[in-house]
């Protein structure tokens, strides 16, 4: 808990509003009638608030606060029956509701939202049942009178209906409120709220998400415990009506209305429970509706709440002024932030000497199998310190099962073989502990905590904040050229940032080893030479960095020593500027088939899809940038591409199934219609758990036929299926081997008499035989008239197999031209591995990047 | 209670609390059969299935009071409450977009409240009776059952063998698996899911409100009659996985026979309690239910 001046000033604000409302009762210039109401409104504030800062911080929905509630309520009641002092009742429903609240939390901390409601609905039904039973304390269904407290501290007694009930009910509710503004900057609820963003990757930061739950929910139950003593003094009689499910569901209302998560919200939450019965009244229409009218336009219309909403408005007018928020496209202001050591970051030829160090990381004999599936077989790497290794691969190498291994985010595989860090025994190491261990980690789609704003992401970190702490994690940013945005939430961030913040996060602690995921994927030529840098500038300090990625300039630009991987292991490494001679390592990105399959001659020239300078991003990650390309009817054209270039997207957007973001695709026509097209998904995405016939049923049902039509189809299709398959039709598709499944995802897709057939690599994850298989098929489809995209990621197997080759570089067209033109092959390769870039690798030195 | 004679008593006694339990249970069963077929279908945890149930309730007993047969009636009263359904999904849930699995939960909350509100201000809070479709007992030994439990029995076995049918056997039935088991493939393959949600709206509320056309001559009819069965049939589904329709089914049973055996041989008044405490002890061994399968998403 930080107590800087704004929170201090913030948190006062909670006591001092409720210290001014006392004083307006206390002269009358609120009537009586209202205080009673303004009271109210202040425990229900605390109870929304109780139930909303549990959802907003831990997504944990509680139904269950209603019976929390009532058991405070039962102590006032019993305290006042028994002549307990007001603190004997305050810490008895305390102490009650949070050892429950506890327990609820321990119990549904392994489960999802849904079963945690289910638990706290069980919860609340069990209690009414007790409270209806246990007369002699609850008084049943009758209800029981609350009479006075007194306070054993000297505060007096506080008799039950009376004004003083109703100031220390204002008041508490402001202390409540200054303690949760408070709590708000701690780095507790900053963990909570990742821990509930990103479990996954809260684990690679060193959080551990089940511990908390159970703390949360047990404060929670106890504030709404001492919210129900308050409501039992201040309406000075106790039934159980009051604690009907009903009022749980309306809390969640009034939470969501308010803002989940929002203090400033859940007073707005209080204030409209306590005043909904009378602005209906007042409307003349049912309490009922105008609370379910309200919920409904507020969930539709601003979903995050009202306070939230009204807050960023604000916040987005305060900032007209302030440096512009790129959306969409992220082109960043060429300068950074830097601090000045940016551009002294260490040239490449003063590279530490780093070959006479011990490794930092091996990995010896290492294989992972995933059920049936060996992503790893057997691989094995070291990484010194100051060393940075890059690992290159095609799609299915296996490169990110060996980060995740490292990092200790794999589940449900079996790991055999060597991991050692630092001399020890790596693997069986929670995640969350190493990250203490000096282990780093970045994502390929920075995976940064939505809900916490930038310092807070480099801050969460840590288990408690010091004031030393922010001043360093200031520096983080600014080193980064993230301290003008350090209040703002990443969402409102640039792709750009986003990562640079992922990478911030992952250095906040200075690792001795970092891993970085794709680190220069989706990012613009200004932010990937800024990532560059901050790899060099780690690497000077001694940093052993493992990065994989597919834009391999920038990579080798930066890199030590580059592994190549493919089928689970590596099968060649060396400098950056000679791994690509390496043939072995070529072929797995551009394959090595030599036979040219027979084609069909192309004599028509109708163009069935014309593409029309197409672009496409994703937010703010561009995908596609100015394609254009034309799809003559019969004719088969390979879309070729590493991993991220581009090639599925296009293929949507050929498919009709995506809308690009600029640019068009126009459809042909031929025989009065237009062209019919059909994808065939990447990795299949058959439905598993239908049967083969039902897989195909399901297509023709969606192209439009019926009845007999349909069967009719299907015996068609059937016919076309190999005979193995044939025979299995009732069998459910999860059940297929590879290869089996992709005749079935082709066949599924022929079932709308396609006219243009587009197929997302259909050689993934298949063994080479059965590759032969699905292609020598595809080629009979050719051959039979259709017309086939081919988006492909080995660069011979489209040069054998289509008529036309257009290479995709980072979301280009890089390169285009006849397959059966030999001296097109050799600048497809190039343009394969980024055009000119590819060129100069061997003449590239990282001093460039400097410049 | 001693001797032969005692026992057959006992033994009787028990059969009767076994098929009233089968017949409660076959009720919180067709109920969870529409809560998961919507759910599987379109993410969204129904809350208001009831509310509407209760509103086509309240429209069959009109008609039933004009003179209309009580079979019409019951028809009207299932054909209300799936239009109610599909317009509800048209206004408030469509607008929301996917994956507002939380948002489209409390959304339904707030739909319930008015729901139960415009019954209130239309027909009033009197409690009234609801007429069965049969009267009498049947004999099956010494045991006199009820007939209304032994129909009940039969009409929910015949509605879960024609979804069944339609699940397994129909194109219609595969696209609604296809479309639950992955919205992402069943989008590019072509299929319109608007379609299918509002299919499986209107079956998933058709299911409710013949759940409590079934329930309602046993409990009589008030606007709020219907929550404790819904509460009832949450735990089923709970019990049974959220995306099981086999699992929503005897999940729901069940409950229902646990239930009148805990009113019957425990007490009358812990009979929640007793129900929900089973649900959450196989929860803490089980998570994701008897039948489910284990996708946890937390919001």
């Amino acid at each position: 808990m930080v107590f800087t001046r704004s929170n201090l000033a913030k948190a006062s604000l909670g006591p001092v509003v409720g210290l001014v409302l006392i004083a307006l009762m206390h002269s009358a210039a609120i009537p009586a009638y209202q205080a009673y109401s303004v009271a109210l409104a202040a425990v229900y504030a605390i109870v929304v608030l109780s139930v909303g800062l549990l959802a907003g911080w831990s997504g944990v929905w509680s139904v269950g606060h209603p019976a929390f509630f009532a058991v405070g309520a039962y102590f006032a009641a019993y305290g006042s029956g028994h002549q307990w002092p007001l603190e004997l009742a305050i810490l008895g429903a305390v102490a009650s509701s949070g050892l429950l609240g506890a327990f609820l939390g321990y119990a549904g901390a392994r489960f999802s939202v849904l079963y945690i409601a289910l638990l706290t609905l069980a919860f609340s039904l069990v209690s009414l049942e007790v409270i209806n039973r246990w007369t002699s304390v609850t008084g049943g269904d009758q209800g029981v009178v609350v009479s006075q407290l007194d306070s054993a501290l000297g505060l007096g007694s506080i008799p039950s209906g009376g004004s003083e009930a109703q100031y220390l009910a204002v008041l508490a509710a402001g202390v409540v409120f200054a303690i949760a503004v408070f709590a708000k900057s701690t780095a507790l609820r900053m963990r909570l709220v990742a821990a509930k963003a990103h479990p996954l990757v809260a684990r690679s930061v060193g959080i551990a998400p089940e511990a908390q739950t159970a703390l949360s929910f047990a404060v929670s139950a106890a504030f709404t415990g001492f919210a129900g003593v308050l409501l039992g003094l201040i309406t000075g009689f106790v039934s159980p009506d009051t604690f009907s499910l009903n009022l749980g569901v309306t809390i969640i209302a009034a939470c969501v209305f308010g803002g989940v998560g929002s203090v400033v919200g859940a007073v707005v939450g209080g204030v409209y429970l306590a005043w909904a019965p009378t602005v209906a009244d007042a409307v003349s229409v049912p309490q009922p509706v105008v609370q379910g009218v309200l919920l409904i336009t507020v969930l539709i219309f601003l979903p995050g709440g009202v306070v939230p909403f009204v807050g960023a408005l604000s916040r987005r007018s305060l900032r007209m002024r302030g440096p512009r928020v790129v959306d969409g496209e992220h082109h960043v202001s060429a300068a950074p932030a830097d601090s000045g050591d940016g551009a002294s970051a260490a040239p490449a030829t003063d590279r530490p000497a780093t070959a006479d160090r011990a490794p930092l990381l091996v990995v010896d004999g290492l294989s992972v199998r995933f059920g049936g599936l060996n992503a790893l077989e057997g691989a094995s790497l070291a990484v010194r310190p100051g060393e940075v290794l890059a690992i290159i691969g095609p799609n299915g190498a296996g490169k990110t099962t060996l980060v995740n291994v490292v990092s200790g985010l794999i589940g449900g595989a079996r790991i055999s073989g060597a991991v050692d860090y630092a001399g020890a025994k790596l693997t069986g190491t929670r995640a969350t502990a190493r990250r203490r261990l000096g282990i780093g980690r970045t994502f390929q789609h920075a995976e940064i905590f939505s809900e916490l704003t930038v310092v807070e992401n480099v801050l969460c970190t840590r288990r408690r904040v010091s004031v030393a702490d922010r001043t360093q994690a200031d520096e983080l940013l600014a080193r980064t050229g993230l301290a003008d945005v350090a209040d703002r939430y990443p969402a409102e961030l640039p792709f750009g940032l986003q990562k640079r913040l992922d990478l911030a996060r992952a250095m906040a602690e200075e690792p001795k080893l970092l891993i970085m995921d794709e680190p220069f994927g989706g990012l613009d030529a200004t932010e990937r030479r800024l990532t560059a840098q901050q790899i060099v500038r780690l690497r000077a300090q001694g940093t052993a960095v493992v990065i994989i990625d597919h834009v391999l300039d920038d990579l080798f630009a930066v890199a030590d020593r580059v592994v190549a991987f493919d089928f689970g292991k590596p099968i060649g490494s060396g400098d950056p500027g000679a791994i690509l001679q390496d043939p072995q390592v070529r072929s797995s990105y551009l394959g090595s088939i030599a036979t040219r399959a027979e084609l069909p001659a192309r004599g028509d020239d109708t163009v069935a899809i014309a593409v029309r300078d197409v672009g496409h991003h994703y937010g703010g990650v561009a995908a596609l940038h100015g394609v254009d390309l034309d799809i003559g009817k019969g004719a088969v054209i390979g879309v070729v591409g590493a991993n991220g270039a581009g090639k599925s997207t296009l293929g949507r957007i050929i498919h009709g199934s995506l809308r690009p973001s600029s640019g068009q695709v126009r459809v042909g026509e031929h025989y009065g219609r237009p062209f019919r097209g059909s994808l065939v998904p990447e990795g299949r995405a058959l439905f598993k758990t239908l049967s083969l016939r039902e897989n195909l049923e399901v297509a023709g049902y969606a192209a439009g036929i019926r009845g007999s039509d349909l069967r009719a189809r299907l015996d068609e299709t059937a016919e076309w299926l190999p005979e193995r398959l044939r025979g299995r039709l009732s069998v459910a598709a999860a059940g297929l081997s590879g290869g089996e499944q992709q005749i079935l995802a082709v066949a599924r897709a022929l079932m709308a008499r396609p006219d243009v057939l587009i197929l997302d690599e259909p050689a993934l994850g298949l063994a080479p035989a059965l590759v032969d298989e699905v292609y020598a098929r595809i080629n009979q489809l050719a051959r039979d008239g259709m017309t086939i995209v081919l988006l492909e990621q080995l660069l011979s197997r489209a040069l054998t197999s289509c008529h036309q080759v257009v290479v995709l570089h980072e979301g280009r067209v890089a390169a285009r031209g006849e397959a059966s033109d030999p001296s097109f092959a050799e600048s497809a390769e190039l343009a394969y591995f980024g055009g000119e870039a590819a060129s100069l690798l061997n003449t590239r030195d990282v001093s460039e990047l400097e410049a | 209670m001693s001797g032969p004679r005692g026992v057959t008593v006992e033994v009787d006694q028990l059969l009767l609390v076994l098929v009233s339990g089968v017949a409660s249970g076959a009720i919180y069963g067709l109920m969870g059969l529409g809560l998961v077929i919507i759910y599987r279908a379109t993410d969204v945890v129904n809350f208001a299935i009831t509310s509407l149930a209760t509103l086509g309730l309240y429209v069959a007993i009109t008609f039933r009071d004009d003179g209309v047969a009580m079979v019409v009636s019951v028809i009207a009263a299932i054909a209300v409450t799936a239009l109610a359904g599909v317009i509800v999904r048209e206004a408030v849930i469509r607008p929301l977009g996917q994956g507002q699995l939380f948002s489209a939960l409390v959304v339904t909350m707030g739909v319930s409240l008015i729901a139960e509100s415009v019954v209130n201000s239309v027909w009033g809070t009197q409690p009234r009776t609801f007429p069965s479709l049969v009267n009498g007992t049947v004999r099956w030994g010494d045991a006199a059952l009820p007939a209304q439990s032994l129909l009940t029995i039969g009409i929910a076995a015949v509605a879960m063998a024609a979804v069944a049918f339609l699940f397994s056997r129909t194109t219609l039935g595969s696209a609604m698996r296809a479309v639950a088991e992955s919205a992402d493939t069943a989008k590019i393959i072509g299929i319109n899911a608007q379609r299918v949600a509002r299919i499986a709206w209107a079956l998933g509320l058709a299911l409710a409100a013949l759940a409590a056309c079934l329930y309602a001559p046993r409990s009589g009819l008030a606007p709020t009659v219907l929550a404790a069965p819904l509460f009832r049939a949450f735990a089923g589904i709970f019990l049974g996985g959220l995306t099981s329709m086999y699992g929503a089914v005897i999940g729901g049973l069940t409950v229902g026979v646990l239930e009148n055996i805990a009113a019957s041989y425990v007490s009358a008044s812990f009979r929640d309690t007793f129900v929900f405490s089973f649900t959450v002890l196989v929860l803490l061994i089980r998570p994701q239910g008897l039948f489910g399968t284990r996708t946890f998403q937390r919001v």
